[in-house]
């Protein structure tokens, strides 16, 4: 016998503000009737909209033939009687099936278009998805793993558990949690299709078969509701312009009871000696840079309150520095050029920043490589490490 | 040998799950659509390239064939449902109880998603039908899912449609 009812199963919604309605999880009913009331107050909506109405189907997971049909009716007549308006419905590029179904609708109905939304929404994205950065993405992790290694069981990560790394990047922080702790279950997720390419290649030349990556938006992920003993997102919290609509995802995945397990930075603590003052100017600048474009790259000792208010409990902090002493030194320098590249070279240039401005910026940068070569210098870049548990 | 059969062994689709129903307790509840197609689907895509996208997919398609032989309605006999692959594709083979006046109308429905007038066709149920009919949720699949469709017939009160679904292509 079945114990969820289809409207426990989907969410339908009108902003009248944004002139959106949202259908949002699963939605394959017996018969029209049992969507009837969501049908009229789609209608609704329509009456309501003037000009643009969107119809936001990024979170529809699943919907049958019959639910299809009863929206596309509902948009065709409204085309028939309202002229002036427009629909456009936004589909995700993650739910393939939705495009294609929805796309049908504007070869009939020219008053109806389809939009698929992408990472062109996130303002920082295309910064961190650029491939040139996988070099410098894997000598990051290897130099964090060192620390995570150590401070991973204290967040919830052990043998045998399920667990989904968001916004995994080229994968690597999930191949080397497979090795340390093999966890029963890995789920590695990324919204950028040449990291999961390079991620899946480098498990099919380790012979990895057990790690399901996948493509999907962190905000609006297609996973399932409480599947997870822990979810981890590594440096991503501080990326997106809206950290708390991620972190509301990575608690309804995790399982009651599980953790979730974040790392972010505190950039303007970057530090190093000698030549303090110039590579506190840049870092304090780099935050300021992030935050032109709607990141925060300050958040790592915000993780407790995110947390909090995201509804998690038992909530533990910590925090690590990575230094030039950790290994190679040449290693930690070599992602400060690559910071320099991205930040001075492309960043700083898309702000429309002077010239002299950038020499100062780039200058800090190279103070952060000389203090982490010098035989007696000491770089150093600190994370904050944070968990909290979902309440049973 | 008929002319499917010969298809069937010119090919190396191997079977990967297989369940049997009695259709009275597959008719008790319509959530068991929902169930077995999102089941069935993940045990499926665990290992394709992306196996949430494929899964995804899956149980799209798997849902509607199994709808459809819900809305049959016939609570005598068993269902049947096998998945095969080969290479990037799936094959579903889904048996149910099929009256013979019923039968021609599959024949027919099949016929038309291999036909130019296909496309035509189902944007037309979409601008025409209040629901989807049978033969619509056939183009859909067509469509949709790039499925190649074909009707096994056995002399027994069953019919099977064997469902071609190259998905991992349009998942990657």
């Amino acid at each position: 016998m079945s114990t969820v009812t289809l409207s426990e199963r989907y969410r339908a919604e009108f902003d009248p503000n944004s002139q959106e309605f949202s259908l949002a999880g699963v939605i394959r009913p017996h018969s029209v009737d049992e969507i009837a009331a969501t049908v009229t107050q789609l209608k609704q909506a329509i009456d309501a909209a003037r000009g643009v109405l969107y119809i936001n189907v990024k979170r529809l997971a699943q919907m049958n033939n019959t639910a299809f049909h009863a929206f596309a009716r509902a948009f065709l007549d409204a085309c028939r009687t309202r002229s002036d308006i427009r629909l456009v419905v936004v589909t995700s590029s993650v739910v393939g099936w939705t495009e294609r179904m929805f796309r049908h609708l504007s070869n009939i109905e020219p008053q109806i278009t389809v939009e698929v939304y992408d990472s062109k929404f996130y303002p920082g994205q295309t910064f961190v998805e650029d491939t040139s950065f996988i070099p410098i993405l894997r000598t990051q992790t290897k130099m964090t793993w060192r620390h995570e290694r150590t401070i991973l069981p204290r967040h919830g990560m052990r043998a045998g558990i399920h667990m989904a790394d968001i916004c995994c990047g080229i994968g690597d922080f999930a191949v080397l949690v497979r090795k340390e702790f093999q966890p029963a279950r890995i789920v590695a997720l990324d919204h950028s299709k040449a990291s999961l390419a390079y991620a899946r290649d480098v498990a099919t030349n380790f012979g990895i078969t057990d790690i399901e990556y996948t493509f999907g938006d962190a905000s609006e992920m297609l996973l399932e509701d409480n599947q997870f003993d822990l979810v981890t997102c590594r440096h991503s919290l501080q990326i997106f312009n809206q950290p708390d609509v991620l972190l509301k995802e990575l608690y309804r995945i995790c399982k009651p009871g599980g953790r979730v397990y974040i790392t972010n930075e505190k950039n303007s603590h970057c530090l190093g000696e000698p030549r303090a003052q110039s590579i506190q100017w840049t870092y304090n600048e780099v935050a300021k840079l992030f935050a032109h474009f709607e990141m925060d790259v300050e958040l790592g000792p915000k993780s407790r309150r995110y947390l909090a208010d995201a509804g998690f409990e038992d909530i533990r902090v910590e925090s690590f520095m990575v230094t030039n002493l950790d290994g190679d030194p040449q290693d930690f320098a070599d992602i400060i050029t690559a910071w320099e590249n991205v930040y001075a070279g492309e960043m700083a240039v898309k702000r429309g920043d002077p010239p002299e401005f950038i020499e100062r910026f780039r200058q800090g940068f190279r103070d952060h490589i000389f203090a982490a070569l010098h035989p007696k210098g000491y770089a150093g870049w600190p994370i904050w490490a944070a968990s909290g548990r979902k309440p049973l | 040998m008929a002319a499917t059969e010969k298809e069937s062994a010119k090919t190396a689709f191997e079977p990967l799950l297989q369940f049997e129903m009695e259709m009275g307790t597959f008719l008790s509840d319509w959530q068991h659509c929902d169930q077995l197609s999102t089941f069935m689907a993940r045990m499926i895509s665990h290992n394709r390239a992306d196996p949430v996208r494929h899964s995804n997919f899956l149980s799209s398609a798997l849902n509607e064939l199994l709808e459809m032989s819900f809305r049959s309605g016939i609570p005598d006999g068993r269902l049947g449902c096998t998945v095969y692959r080969d290479g990037p594709t799936e094959r579903v083979k889904l048996s149910f109880p099929c009256p013979s006046t019923q039968r021609q109308f599959y024949r027919e429905a099949v016929s038309r998603t291999n036909n130019g007038s296909a496309y035509a066709r189902y944007l037309d149920a979409i601008w025409t039908e209040l629901a989807p009919s049978r033969e619509v949720i056939l183009l859909d699949l067509a469509i949709n899912f790039d499925a190649e469709i074909r009707l096994e017939e056995r002399p027994s009160p069953s019919i099977t449609l064997v469902v071609d679904l190259p998905l991992e292509g349009i998942v990657n």
